[in-house]
């Protein structure tokens, strides 16, 4: 028996045929965008994970300022951070240690609530987060944030990318537009390396677009488990004289229970 | 056939990727300030658990009659301990001693004040016992706190008009205090024993009779509804003191603006009658505070805020009050000094602190208070420049008004300090 064109069952054959090449196809083009294309949440969540440990602790952030070349100013702050376990955003308690005015004066971020506290003064004063209390650093830059928590990011491409230390690196370009309304920065342009995730650099932009700052993730060390960025160089967008280094040490696992993290624990806050 | 279609796809969409990628950016400006980020700079500075600074300041002060003017100095030194001695267990010291010389009486001042002197003992990370000399400071306002339950009777040395420098140098009140947080709550309970009767202006005289002339007790407690909500709740009393209840309350109303509300309530004795130490019945005062702060993107803070007290003369009462006796304004103004109160029965607060003003590390804080019954005034300005261990600062005070007024009755027009201070 032979088989024409026109035989139906042929023609189901063929037809099948064709549905099965065009689902393979598909398919195959799927598992390739994918491969090709990482999720950019994915990417980010990542990168997240690079900077922030996973577990409850503290770190000790030495800011030094400089402008035209010559260093202006030195903050030593302790912070103590831990995610909530709801939201995922972390929550931290930042002491001030460095300059002598300041010691001991600290800031609680929980949430929307941002709050000042002046042991001499006893006085606990809701922020609000235009105010700044270390110059060039906004307050979000010396908190702990998840950005896949904050932001939706979109995979611009990859590209190859000088980082801090002058070397290329092949990386991940992200735009992450804010999508909480109470985050530091509109917009950020953030390069991931493709092969570690680490975070390599980024610009912050405001809602007119203008870019605020520049910042780059540098001298990456083994800490609590992970290699993380121990410096972070932070450029001004309008006067690229205008520098602050923000160095993080003393890494450590602490134990923030949930009942320091609100106004009224604040004078008593004394870590041992 | 699948692994055609499949390389095709990727090459198409490395081809696109690649196109889609823009320049390395390597801009040199990048690099020079990555080259000063490599300067060495010396190793993070360890926790202190004190804080002491020196202060010297000049001051002339001009008289409202304009017949004389006067020349003050001071010199301060101000210390401030804080350590945890043993787990659990933290000890606070905080004194100030202010020595100031001036050619117009009293010539001669020494104070010592002892701020803070207390035990804490946290028995678990959320309960804690307090016992000693504590600064309890409760408010949300900024220019009067009506909550603020254990001002009264606690500025021993005023050195500046800021409600910033009187909410810092002043003595706390003995206390013994527990607190038990949650995770979003709190609840104290705070005795307040009677350990005095009579203020004393010795020089290192703990001054019990200023702060702790009577038994009482205060409750306070808050709870954290939401970000936005987080409200707290006082009650306070004691032996000849009516029950005050007190309400603080403050809330992002945008990312550059907070606002505040502060309210307290209970029977008292008007203003009038404790400063001329008349008896009359208590009635119920209401005393409030509302207001909000703004921040621009070049961090100036700008508060406004009014005030109101319902224990203070209205414009009626005022002129009454002042009709043929009119240093009896002046008697209104100690007595509302003495207590921390609102002179006048509404008032409108301003202030403005702004960082890094124009050059880096000089500030500038100022602030107006208005008198809208008398038409009168006080303001003080402050321009601060500050490097590492060291501030420089001049300030300006005036009181502005008709004799008649509130403000204008104070005898001195304005005065300049020039000040020094210090750190160890």
């Amino acid at each position: 028996m032979r088989y024409g064109m026109s035989d139906p069952a042929t023609m189901i054959a063929m037809k099948n045929m064709l549905v099965s090449a065009a689902i393979a196809t598909w398919l195959s083009f799927s598992a390739c965008v994918a491969a090709a294309a990482p999720d950019a949440q994915a990417i980010l969540a990542a990168s997240d994970a690079v900077r922030n440990p996973a577990k409850p602790f503290g770190v000790v952030i030495t800011l030094i300022e400089y402008r035209n070349r010559q260093q202006t100013e030195s903050n030593t702050l302790e912070v103590y951070s831990k995610a909530d376990a709801t939201g995922g955003q972390y929550r931290s308690l930042i002491r001030f240690v460095n300059p002598p005015r300041d010691t001991n004066k600290l800031m609680l971020k929980n949430g929307n609530d941002l709050w000042f506290f002046d042991p001499s003064s006893k006085a606990s004063i809701r922020l609000s987060p235009q105010q700044r209390l270390l110059g060039q650093a906004a307050n979000g830059d010396v908190l702990t944030v998840n950005l896949a928590k904050d932001y939706k990011g979109e995979l611009l491409g990859d590209e190859d990318v000088t980082d801090g230390e002058r070397v290329s690196r092949r990386c991940h370009r992200l735009r992450l537009v804010e999508a909480s309304p109470d985050v530091t920065y509109h917009r950020i342009d953030m390069w991931v390396e493709t092969a570690s995730a680490r975070p390599v650099k980024a610009q912050f932009y405001a809602e007119s677009g203008r870019l605020l700052k520049t910042a780059y993730y540098r001298k990456f060390a083994p800490q609590l488990g992970v290699e993380r960025p121990t410096e972070v160089v932070i450029i001004d967008g309008l006067d690229p004289g205008w520098v602050t280094v923000m160095r993080y040490s003393d890494y450590a696992w602490r134990d923030v229970p949930d009942a320091w993290l609100q106004r009224d624990y604040l004078p008593r806050f004394k870590p041992e | 056939m699948r692994q055609i279609t499949a390389t095709l796809c990727c090459t198409l969409f490395a081809a696109a990727s690649v196109n889609a990628a823009p320049l390395p950016s390597d801009e040199p400006n990048d690099l020079d300030a990555l080259a000063v980020a490599d300067q060495p700079t010396a190793t993070p500075e360890s926790t202190q658990n004190w804080r002491v600074f020196g202060e010297t300041a000049l001051a002339r002060s001009a008289w409202r009659s304009g017949a004389t003017s006067a020349s003050e100095g001071r010199l301060s030194l101000d210390l401030r301990y804080d350590r945890v001695i043993a787990p659990g267990l933290r000890t606070v010291l905080s004194d100030r001693l202010d020595l100031t010389r001036s050619d117009a009486a009293p010539r001669e001042t020494n104070v010592n004040t002892l701020r803070e002197a207390y035990l804490s003992w946290h028995a678990r990370p959320d309960t804690i016992a307090d016992i000693g000399r504590v600064n309890l400071r409760y408010g949300a306002a900024f220019g009067y706190n009506p909550t603020d339950f254990f001002k009264a009777g606690a500025l021993r040395s005023i050195v500046s008009p800021d409600p910033a420098s009187l909410r810092e140098n002043r003595q706390g009140t003995v206390v013994i205090q527990g607190q038990q947080l949650w995770s979003a709550s709190s609840l104290s309970a705070t005795y307040s024993p009677r350990l005095g009767s009579s203020i004393s202006d010795s020089t290192f005289a703990l001054n019990f009779g200023a702060t702790n002339p009577r038994d009482r007790w205060l409750l306070a407690g808050s709870h954290r509804f939401s970000e936005q909500f987080n409200p707290q709740i006082l009650l306070y009393g004691g032996t000849g003191v009516s029950t005050q209840a007190g309400f603080n309350l403050s809330g992002l109303l945008n990312a550059a603006t907070v606002g505040f509300l502060e309210v307290s309530a209970g029977k008292g004795k008007s203003l009038t009658a404790q400063a001329l130490g008349t008896a009359e019945p208590e009635r119920t005062q209401r005393r409030a505070a509302l207001g909000l702060t703004y921040t621009t993107n070049f961090n100036l803070s700008l508060t406004a805020e009014i005030d109101h007290n319902s224990a203070a003369p209205n414009r009626t009462q005022w002129n009454a009050f002042t009709f043929g006796a009119p240093a009896n304004a002046l008697r209104l103004l100690g007595a509302a000094q003495s207590q921390q109160d609102l002179p006048v029965r509404r008032s409108l607060f301003f202030y403005a602190a702004w960082k890094d003003m124009a050059l880096k590390n000089l500030d500038l804080s100022a602030f107006v208070r208005h008198d809208p019954q008398s038409d009168s005034r006080v303001q003080w300005i402050e321009a601060r420049y500050h490097w590492n261990r060291a501030e420089v600062a001049l300030q300006w005070e005036g009181y502005s008004g008709d004799s008649l007024s509130l403000y204008g009755s104070v005898p001195r027009a304005h005065r300049v300090d020039l000040l020094l201070r210090m750190f160890l």
